[in-house]
């Protein structure tokens, strides 16, 4: 008979977010597309309406060329909405899995969220590659700060999702209004206009998003021509770091009640 | 052993919460083979899958140094989309199994799926499905087997093999069963507990227990 592991706590975690890992992509690849479409799909998304709207005003929006203007702004808030979506479908989507002991469901939410953020580096490398191969200018003056940016978008994401999968499971209606609050989010987040073509008197309406900061900061970082008026490094911050608090003091008081029920 | 310590559970509902155990302190002896007997709604299985880890109380703890397999019964953790060896691959690594070859292994032939093994779960029959969960845990080495009326898997011929395989694991390593069968329960169990509201009771002839538990 097969022979169980004495395995280390932090071995068991490995172990167990590979596993569902691993699982997710199994399950993502079960039609003829397979896990391409999981990139292929927001590729073709951004690159062609980057593309259109550059070759329509054809040139700069203050200082940086208006494709990757465009680019930088959807990448930024597909990677939010994408991942703030799996992972507030995370702790449902496998509970019959927490029958295992093991198995909890931060597992499951830390797996969602590495598969999540896997597919979009993919979505950025060919992005990458394809702009290399159209021989546009691609130019980062501060690849540092750029990656600093995602990251504290994948941890402010993850938290958002914490919080609403773990709403879920006490009122399954929170996942209507989670989509009704999710829908504006692509259109305030800046990704379409810059923060600097909005009358200064409208900015406090705008700028309590923490996405619109992350993007206008992006732009910055890659042309710091294009300015960083209105947002903030300090903002950005103070609230990933917040809602990760939060998400995590939210998670550790109720996720017992929230699986069994 | 296994030690519940200050064990408390509620399901919370529109009508208040309704308590399944209440601040209980309950030791599982070693060494037996235990029969839970209880009437429908006692909390048997909610208290099989606290015992297993599937779900946690709301106060106190299990405490346990022995390996608990989890309550086998239906097809736990198994997606439809994948094949059984991806399932089984995955249950493997859930429990930190050392070789899953050859766990592997052990699964296919235990569960007589031949080919049907590399084909998705969502195409067996249910009867298939419960073969192949069954022979995941029985496949691997735990100290106790928690067992949900898990011999009724399957058609007459593999009813037979998983009840033998139940039988050879008693020499080794201890079951912990809820069943209606009576019969069944005679023949994997030495002794019983019995769950009455909301108290557990330990009664180490089997027999003895049962005659009590049709007197309730």
């Amino acid at each position: 008979m097969a022979k169980v592991l004495q395995r280390h706590l932090r071995q068991i975690w490995l172990d167990v977010i590979y596993a569902i890992f691993l699982r997710e992509l199994k399950s993502k690849s079960s039609d003829k597309f397979g896990i391409a479409w999981s990139v292929v799909s927001p590729v073709v998304f951004i690159f062609m309406l980057s593309y259109l709207r550059g070759r329509m005003d054809g040139g700069d929006t203050h200082g940086i060329p208006t494709f990757f203007f465009m680019v930088y702004g959807m990448i930024l808030v597909q990677f939010f909405m994408g991942l703030v979506a799996s992972v507030s479908a995370a702790i449902k989507k496998n509970k019959p899995l927490y029958a295992f002991r093991q198995v909890q469901p931060i597992s499951s939410i830390l797996a969602i969220t590495l598969f999540e953020c896997l597919v979009k580096i993919f979505v950025i490398l060919v992005i990458g590659v394809m702009c290399f191969i159209l021989q546009f200018d691609i130019h980062i003056s501060d690849p540092l700060s750029l990656l600093f940016n995602l990251l504290r978008v994948a941890i402010f994401s993850m938290s958002i999702g914490i919080i609403f999968s773990l709403l879920t499971c006490f009122v399954p209606e929170v996942d209507k209004v989670k989509d009704l609050l999710m829908r504006p989010m692509f259109f305030i987040s800046g990704v379409f206009f810059s923060l600097q073509d909005v009358p200064q008197e409208y900015w406090p309406y705008l700028t309590w998003n923490p996405v619109l900061h992350a993007i206008e900061l992006t732009r910055y970082a890659v042309y710091p021509q294009y300015g960083n008026a209105g947002v903030s490094d300090l903002y950005l911050n103070v609230f990933t770091l917040t809602s990760l608090g939060l998400a995590l003091a939210c998670y550790h008081i109720s996720w017992k009640q929230a699986i069994s029920r | 052993m296994i030690l519940l310590e200050n064990l408390t559970k509620y399901y919370p509902s529109t009508a208040g919460k309704q308590f399944v155990f209440e601040n209980i302190n309950f030791t599982f002896p070693r060494g037996k083979n235990i029969a839970i007997l209880g009437s429908n709604g006692a909390g048997k299985s909610t208290l099989f899958r606290i015992i297993a880890g599937s779900e946690y109380p709301n106060k106190g703890q299990v405490r346990t140094e022995l390996s608990v397999s989890w309550p086998v019964a239906l097809a736990t953790g198994v997606h439809p989309l994948m094949t059984g060896r991806e399932n089984t691959r995955f249950i493997g690594r859930v429990n930190g199994v050392a070789n899953l070859d050859d766990y592997e292994k052990k699964v296919i032939e235990f569960s007589e799926l031949g080919k049907k093994f590399d084909l998705p779960v969502r195409t067996y029959s249910s009867g298939m499905r419960s073969r192949l969960s069954f022979a995941c845990c029985i496949s691997i080495d735990f100290d106790v087997y928690l067992i949900d009326e898990a011999t009724s898997v399957g058609d007459l011929q593999f009813r037979q093999k998983a009840k033998t395989a139940l039988l050879n694991k008693k020499n080794i390593a201890n079951i912990i069963m809820v069943s209606h069968d009576l019969s069944e329960l005679e023949l994997f169990c030495d002794s019983a507990v019995i769950l009455h509201e909301g108290q557990l009771e330990f009664y180490d002839n089997l027999k003895h227990a049962i005659d009590i538990y049709k007197g309730l």
